[in-house]
């Protein structure tokens, strides 16, 4: 049989093209902004006539309400990650492979965190989304298995395996998982800065972006441990991006807010990022903070996917803006199911 | 001894004729090439486009085959040359 050639510009141009019309099809600001006045029932029938119509129509029978949103959004997630995968050809498809690997991390971490706390398959599985490379049956097998040791087991030759091995011991004996999340992001990090130098087109640009994003993740941990008041901060940092782990240390023992960002400005140049360092000087929430950074760093890969349109740069802006949005329509959900302000809910949604 | 070439008047015409057709040839052949080129872009990306949203069919058509313009005018060009 023959092969379907994949080299050329046509495999790019084909799949960043039809990402670029999904892009279009995600919900708009206006229409947030809609369901900001509307009532749980009214958000669900709203959703059910965009893109989400097939999930809710399958799951209507077995869930109701929130439970009904929430797992028809997970779903199409997922299902919606499965088939950028289907249609990304080539190298294309390797790096979107690796970079959908934060999904496996985040569903290993919530089987590992459930089987510690024996909690039930069911529940477990609820909150699982199997947008990664670990596929539905695997993550099923996974969750069959009797212990959070066996499910470590499991998981050897998937590229974990060295690293839960050295830190899954130390993280069920303290009952905390938070070193071995941490760990498990820094070498997903660093996996990807070296996807992106393997000849990818586009490959440089996203290596920006990576660095862009590792700087916005450490900058937003360092907001965060102001407040917290911790002397420590290098096992907390992702290194690859402009500061270093050393640097980053000295910044989180700065004085005040005011120095951290005269640091960061003096080493980030992003305009974007500069104009919304001068806000946070007065007096911003960090809850504030952390949702224009995200702002910041979407703007940011949105640049960068028109300056290099028939790269990995527009699927790497879908797959952000899809899960985005996600958790928007989640906050929303879970904001009117618990009778929040529609004023507080606008704050938590990343438009 | 030098050898003489004498130019009579019909190969002087057959030799203007092989050259109109000639040039005629490379108008059609390149701007034909042209034209592949322009629409490998286009072609994908139209292909793409449809099938995310099939409504826009009939728009991504006439997209693809406006490069065929390019090969029309070496056509014409082509035409002109010959008759």
């Amino acid at each position: 049989m023959a092969e379907v050639v994949n080299r050329g510009p046509g495999s790019y141009i084909y799949a960043t093209t039809r990402m670029r019309v999904r892009k279009i099809k995600l919900v708009p600001r206006e229409d947030y902004l809609r369901m900001l006045n509307m009532s749980l029932p009214e958000i669900t029938r709203f959703i059910e006539e965009t893109q989400y119509k097939a999930e809710i129509d399958e799951l209507s029978s077995s869930f109701s309400g929130i439970d009904l949103m929430e797992v028809a959004l997970s779903w199409n997630l997922a299902k919606e990650y499965q088939k950028v995968l289907d249609i990304t050809p080539g190298i294309l498809k390797e790096f979107t492979q690796n970079y959908l690997r934060r999904w496996d991390i985040q569903n290993v971490l919530n089987i590992l965190r459930g089987k510690t706390q024996g909690l039930s398959s069911g529940k477990i599985k609820a909150v699982l989304i199997p947008a990664g490379g670990l596929d539905k049956d695997l993550l099923d097998s996974l969750l069959n298995e009797d212990s959070p040791e066996r499910v470590v087991d499991a998981l050897k030759g998937t590229g974990f395996s060295s690293l839960l091995g050295e830190e899954f011991p130390a993280a069920q004996e303290s009952g905390s998982f938070a070193r071995l999340e941490n760990e498990l992001y820094k070498q997903y990090f660093a996996d990807l800065i070296v996807a992106a130098k393997s000849g990818v087109k586009g490959g440089v640009a996203f290596l920006e972006y990576i660095r862009f994003e590792i700087d916005i993740r450490n900058i937003q941990t360092l907001f965060r441990l102001k407040t917290g008041r911790v002397s420590d901060v290098r096992d907390m940092m992702i290194e690859g991006g402009s500061f270093t782990v050393e640097e980053l240390q000295r910044l989180a023992g700065t004085e005040s807010i005011d120095d951290l960002i005269d640091a960061v400005k003096s080493r980030v140049r992003v305009a974007p990022l500069d104009a919304l360092l001068n806000e946070v000087r007065e007096n911003m929430s960090i809850h504030e903070i952390e949702n224009r950074l995200t702002c910041v760093m979407l703007e940011q890969m949105e640049k960068l996917s028109k300056r290099h349109p028939f790269s990995i740069c527009p699927i790497l802006v879908y797959l952000k803006k899809k899960r985005y949005e996600v958790e928007n329509l989640r906050a929303l959900a879970r904001g009117k199911e618990s009778n929040i302000p529609s004023e507080r809910i606008q704050d938590y949604l990343v438009m | 001894m030098v050898a003489e070439t004498i130019m009579t008047v019909e190969v002087a015409e057959a030799s203007a004729a092989g050259m109109k057709a000639i040039g005629a040839g490379l108008a059609v052949g390149l701007t034909g090439i042209a034209t592949g080129i322009a629409e490998m872009a286009i072609g994908p990306a139209a292909v793409g486009a449809t099938a995310e949203n099939k409504d826009i069919f009939g728009l991504v058509l006439l997209l693809t085959v406006i490069p065929e313009t390019i090969v029309i005018f070496g056509l014409v060009v082509a035409l002109l040359m010959i008759f």
